[in-house]
């Protein structure tokens, strides 16, 4: 079994980090490397081995529902494999770009709980452990936030804490009336029980996770945190957050309640759709006014977040495929484009796109992945998130929703339009850039190029063939909805 | 997979643009011409011997029909020629990756052009937009970022119309699975109209229709002369008009109003570009406003559902890539030996580069539609077609074609003058004595230029038994139509003799009877100043100048009818107002959260 092992090796990582690390980082890089490695070769077998079956752990020999359980299906692996390699790519870029703050080591534990919190928050089956990895999460990252020590830094993760209590308290809520109303917290007994349980009680605690996962997720209007933390933190942690956390503790967690526990109700998919299509167009008209990379960045993945949840609103297969691979996709084209900012800000000190100017020749690789990483958010084939907004787009006209196709369609107009204004100042601007405060190490580059390579092969995964290996069997677990009941407790 | 002429069209240049990634520049050109030249007795073979489809998964992808040839052999033609300028002249700065660009965007290009399946369009046509972004930023003047964004958004935006308009036709006709063209999918309903509108836009974008036109003269001034050539000029018109031509005529069965309508937008670009093409001091951007104006004729003759016109637009296709192709290039050829594009820098040129001079003259006489050359034949053919089709519509229709014909016929009046200040402020008049020194351009790029204005001139006299009889006629029998009757005689060989008689009786009068001295150039009593030179810039200042038009001409500097500029406006409008209310403070974000909870709550109960 391995996903008591996912939640293991980066919480015994963080404290062997605290334990063994003096003033120099050395062992701290190389702990948290060889956990992530580790991690990631779990995430990948478990992904490879898992297809439509669904295997279970019952923690300490205790049995459903009086223990909690971890859950391995082709969802959580799915998502364990994205958390895991951009967890990967960031440590790599981290190695370089943290030595600029004090104490880098603290860095290393920090970011272990950081991945801690998101492998518990995917693999577990029970709502109230889901809540206590969210928060492990949710306090390495209001830290992680704050790593800079600048005013700015403390405010953005100030503002992401409070929001962020406020979310987890709507969380806490919502678990403590599904409990009273099924006296039980594995998730797919709660899945089991609400089918008897007034529909009225159902609706009320999907309202209050959707305004509590919501905020996680950063949808309009649960937005505002985001765009501080995410261009305050030190870049990797930002891609961390904009990649893999706002989708691990929000999108996830919101494909898990609402589709496995709730059941997928008609009105939450309208409100999917309806929140996803505002997230859309407002942080889209958001970025475009942007003059910081990394806030224009933060604002393009509310908006991308939007396409997610517009997929999961229209709910057919197709969508569904779409939303899944957009979550793919949207991981590791945001995470290149926050590395590429932070290894400009890092050569050139600023994030202010006006004070850029031409990188193309003096820094090749970011300017060359930022551009593959550019096509891809804004649509472009052969680019990845050129067929995830393609498919997303066929299923809103497929399942009628057109006004929903030409909101997307928009959406991918105006991404469009903020990325190329980014690329003409930040890149290719009129200004020969040829002194730099520092250069690009190799491990920053290679963790560009990795991601900005990814981009295009994983485009591949459209085919048949492999989609069906990759995909499809993610699609499964969500459309089989309260399926999940039977996969879990197998009843 | 088969390996046959069509998977090959796309595949060779592919792989000489891969190959070109780590050769030396010398063997980057050899290849590429090597391949180029390849592709051209492929496309020759394809008249020959018409292959099959290419289908993978039992779906068919590539295929060639009737039409797709034409823009097909045309395309390989102009690579060829583009690619014989490019071999010597192409600034060392960007040498290396220009020659992965072009055999790369070929790729696309032919890869467009054969797709018979949505999703392959789709990829192809996104990746020639790719292209065109990649060669503006090998521009070196100081607005090319700006111009490099501008151009990728309107091209690359336009790609997601493009995905809209399928996506809408594959749900109109979802037995077809994905299958394009011949459809004829009827104009009723609101998603019908989408998908055509969302279609034409992606069109118009990338052929410069108006209004998306305002990419093509920042792209002229602002890319590498050969790119402009290349794309804007060239492969961008022939994908643009070709993706017309296909929603026109296969995609859908239009009605006469939505005929009016193109024939209108055909007509109004026309005369909008050429007025400002007019007033340019810049000879690429002139150029390029030239370059739009020539796509409304294009629109105008396709458009008008009349089967002439459609024969002349689609032949003044191919002719306005001949001869904008050759202006471009001859230009080039100038600025390259200058080092400016500036008009009022230029001047009396056409002594020290004669064939430059002779070879641009031909494909200013072309554009102008002056016969015998192939500008005035295609010209011609689109005004009786939209005369033919006036004889049978309700009179208030016919004074609409009418003012439309009156604007293109106008349009190409303006053309002419409009080349008349080309020709003059480049290759006329008085030389600055900075150009004394100048020298012909090389071999390389007169021939390029002057493959073209041979084009030009055979195009024109042999317009009937060449492309029309060989290209265009077997695409409108295929299309299911016969050929019409013209209305109108001409025999362009008769016009040439005509021409010649008169030519060389002028000759004999002027060396008979001619009686003059010749002197210095004086102005009062003393040798003229060189800054007192005419310039051709001055032409038609009187018009910028005259009421009204004084006002539209600076509205348009100002960028006022700029669609691009207008969208602009109105986004950064709604960005102020969602920026007024992301204030940073925290209590105020917490208001939204608990509104948002409560609507939430709201809906659901």
């Amino acid at each position: 079994m391995i996903l008591p092992f996912i939640i293991i090796i980066p919480l015994l990582a963080a404290f062997l980090i605290t334990l063994i690390s003096g003033e120099k980082d050395n062992w701290a890089i190389v702990l948290s490397i060889l956990a992530v490695l580790s991690l990631l070769i779990l995430a990948l077998f478990s992904f490879f081995t898992t297809g439509d079956e669904t295997f279970i752990y019952e923690m300490s020999g205790w049995k459903i529902p009086l223990t909690i359980c971890l859950v391995q299906d082709a969802l959580s692996s799915f998502m364990l494999v994205i958390v895991n390699l951009i967890a990967l790519t960031s440590l790599m870029f981290s190695i370089s770009y943290i030595r600029q703050y004090s104490s880098p080591w603290m860095y290393y534990a920090l970011f272990m709980l950081l991945i801690t919190g998101m492998n518990g928050v995917i693999a577990t089956g029970d709502i109230f452990n889901l809540f206590v990895f969210m928060e492990i999460a949710l306090f390495a990252a209001y830290a992680l936030v704050a790593f800079g020590s600048k005013a700015e830094e403390y405010e953005a993760a100030f503002k992401y804490a409070v929001m962020g209590s406020i979310s987890s308290t709507l969380i806490l809520l919502g678990v403590g009336i599904l409990y009273a109303s099924t006296s039980t917290l594995t998730m797919a007994n709660i899945a089991a029980e609400l089918q008897t349980v007034n529909s009225q009680v159902t609706y009320w605690v999907a309202a209050i996770f959707l305004a509590g996962f919501g905020l996680k997720s950063a949808i309009m209007p649960f937005h505002a945190w985001l765009p501080d933390a995410h261009s305050s933190a030190p870049a990797p942690i930002s891609s961390m957050l904009s990649g893999v956390l706002i989708k691990a503790l929000g999108v996830y967690a919101i494909i898990r309640i609402f589709y496995n526990i709730f059941g997928a109700p008609a009105v939450f998919l309208t409100l999917f759709m309806v929140l996803g299509s505002i997230s859309i167009i407002v942080a889209s008209y958001l970025a475009l006014g942007q003059w910081d990379l990394k806030r224009l960045l933060a604002y393009s993945s509310i908006s991308q977040i939007g396409f997610i949840l517009l997929g999961l609103g229209i709910g057919t297969k197709l969508a569904i495929l779409g939303a899944v691979f957009h979550i793919l996709n949207h991981a590791i084209f945001k995470s290149l484009l926050f590395y590429n900012a932070g290894a400009v800000e890092l050569a050139l000190g600023t994030r202010d796109l006006r004070k850029m100017g031409n990188l193309k020749g003096a820094m090749p690789v970011t300017t060359g992945t930022s551009m593959i990483a550019t096509l891809s958010v804004a649509g472009l084939p052969p680019f990845n998130g050129f067929f995830s907004k393609l498919i997303i787009i066929i299923a809103a006209v497929q399942a009628n929703h057109i006004v929903y196709a030409i909101i997307a369609v928009i959406g991918s107009l105006l991404t469009l339009a903020y990325f190329i204004k980014a690329q003409r100042y930040g890149f290719h601007g009129e200004t020969e850039i040829t002194e730099f405060r520092q250069t690009i190490s190799l491990g920053m580059k290679s963790a560009m190029i990795i991601l900005a390579v990814l981009c295009i092969v994983t485009s591949l995964l459209i085919i048949p063939g492999i989609r069906e290996l990759t995909l499809d069997p993610v699609v499964t677990v969500i459309m089989n909805k309260t399926g999940y009941i039977q996969a879990v407790l197998g009843r | 997979m088969a390996i046959n002429q069509l998977s090959l069209l796309v595949l060779v240049p592919l792989i000489i643009a891969v190959l070109n990634l780590f050769l030396p520049v010398i063997l980057r050109k050899i290849l590429a011409a090597l391949g180029l030249v390849w592709l051209l007795i492929l496309n020759y073979q394809l008249f020959i011997n018409p292959v099959a489809e290419i289908v993978i998964q039992g779906v068919a992808v590539l295929a060639v029909d009737k039409l797709a040839l034409v823009i097909l052999t045309f395309i390989q033609i102009l690579a060829v020629i583009i690619l014989v300028f490019s071999l010597k002249g192409v600034s060392p700065k960007i040498q290396k990756p220009y020659y992965v660009l072009y055999p790369l965007t070929l790729a696309f290009c032919n890869g467009a052009v054969l797709s018979v399946q949505a999703l392959s369009l789709l990829i192809f046509w996104g990746l020639s937009g790719i292209a065109l972004y990649l060669f503006n930023l090998l521009g070196d003047e100081k607005t090319t970022p700006e111009t490099a964004k501008k151009t990728f958004i309107i091209v690359g935006g336009s790609d997601v119309f493009l995905i809209l308009g399928l996506v809408l036709i594959w749900f109109l006709m979802p037995h077809n699975g994905g299958a394009l063209w011949n459809l004829k999918i009827g104009l009723s309903g609101e998603l019908a109209y989408t998908a055509f509108f969302s279609l034409l836009i992606a069109a118009f974008a990338k052929g410069g229709g108006f209004p998306l036109h305002s990419w093509v003269p920042d792209y002229s001034k602002d890319a590498p002369v050969e790119a402009v050539a290349f794309l804007p000029a060239s492969l961008d018109k022939l994908l643009g008009i070709y993706l017309f031509v296909r929603i026109v005529w296969s995609l859908f069965a239009l009605n006469f109003g939505i005929h009016l309508f193109l024939m209108t937008i055909g007509a109004l670009t026309i005369i909008f570009a050429v007025m400002m093409a007019m007033i340019q001091h810049n000879g690429r951007k002139l150029l390029g406003f030239h370059a739009v104006s020539q796509v409304g004729y294009m629109i105008l003759g396709i458009g008008s559902g009349s089967i002439i016109a459609l024969i002349g637009g689609l032949f003044h296709l191919i002719n306005n890539t001949i001869y904008k192709s050759n202006l471009f290039l001859a230009l080039g050829s100038v600025e390259k030996k200058t080092g400016t594009n500036e008009l009022e820098e230029l001047g009396g040129l056409g002594g020290k580069m004669p064939l430059t001079f002779g070879f641009a003259l031909v494909g200013a006489l072309a554009i102008s539609g002056i016969p015998p050359f192939n500008g005035f034949f295609s010209k011609w053919m689109i005004y009786q077609g939209i005369l033919d089709l006036a004889k049978g519509v309700a009179p208030g229709y016919q004074v609409w074609l009418l003012v439309c014909l009156i604007l293109a016929v106008f349009g190409s009046a303006l053309t002419l003058a409009s080349f008349m200040k080309f020709i003059h402020a480049i290759f006329l008049g008085r030389r600055p004595a900075k150009w004394d020194n100048i020298s012909r351009a090389p071999l390389n790029q007169w021939l390029a230029t002057g493959i073209l204005a041979a084009l030009c001139v055979i195009f024109g006299l042999w317009a009937i038994h060449l492309p029309i009889t060989k290209l265009i006629l077997p695409v409108i029998g295929e299309f299911g139509f016969s050929v019409p009757q013209m209305l109108g005689y001409y025999n362009p060989i008769l016009v040439v003799l005509l021409f010649g008689t008169t030519l060389i009786l002028g000759l004999i009068i002027y060396w008979g009877v001619r009686k003059v001295r010749l002197d210095a150039i004086y102005l009062g009593g003393m040798d003229a100043l060189e800054h007192f030179r005419v310039l051709g810039t001055e032409f038609y200042k009187e018009i910028r100048d005259m009421k009204p038009l004084k006002a539209i001409y600076n509205g348009a500097e100002k960028k006022y009818f700029d669609i691009y500029d207008i969208s602009g406006r109105c986004s950064f409008a709604i960005t102020r107002l969602f920026r007024a209310i992301h204030n940073g403070q925290l209590h105020l974000y917490n208001l939204w959260i608990v509104l948002g909870m409560l609507i939430l709550l709201w809906v659901v109960l």
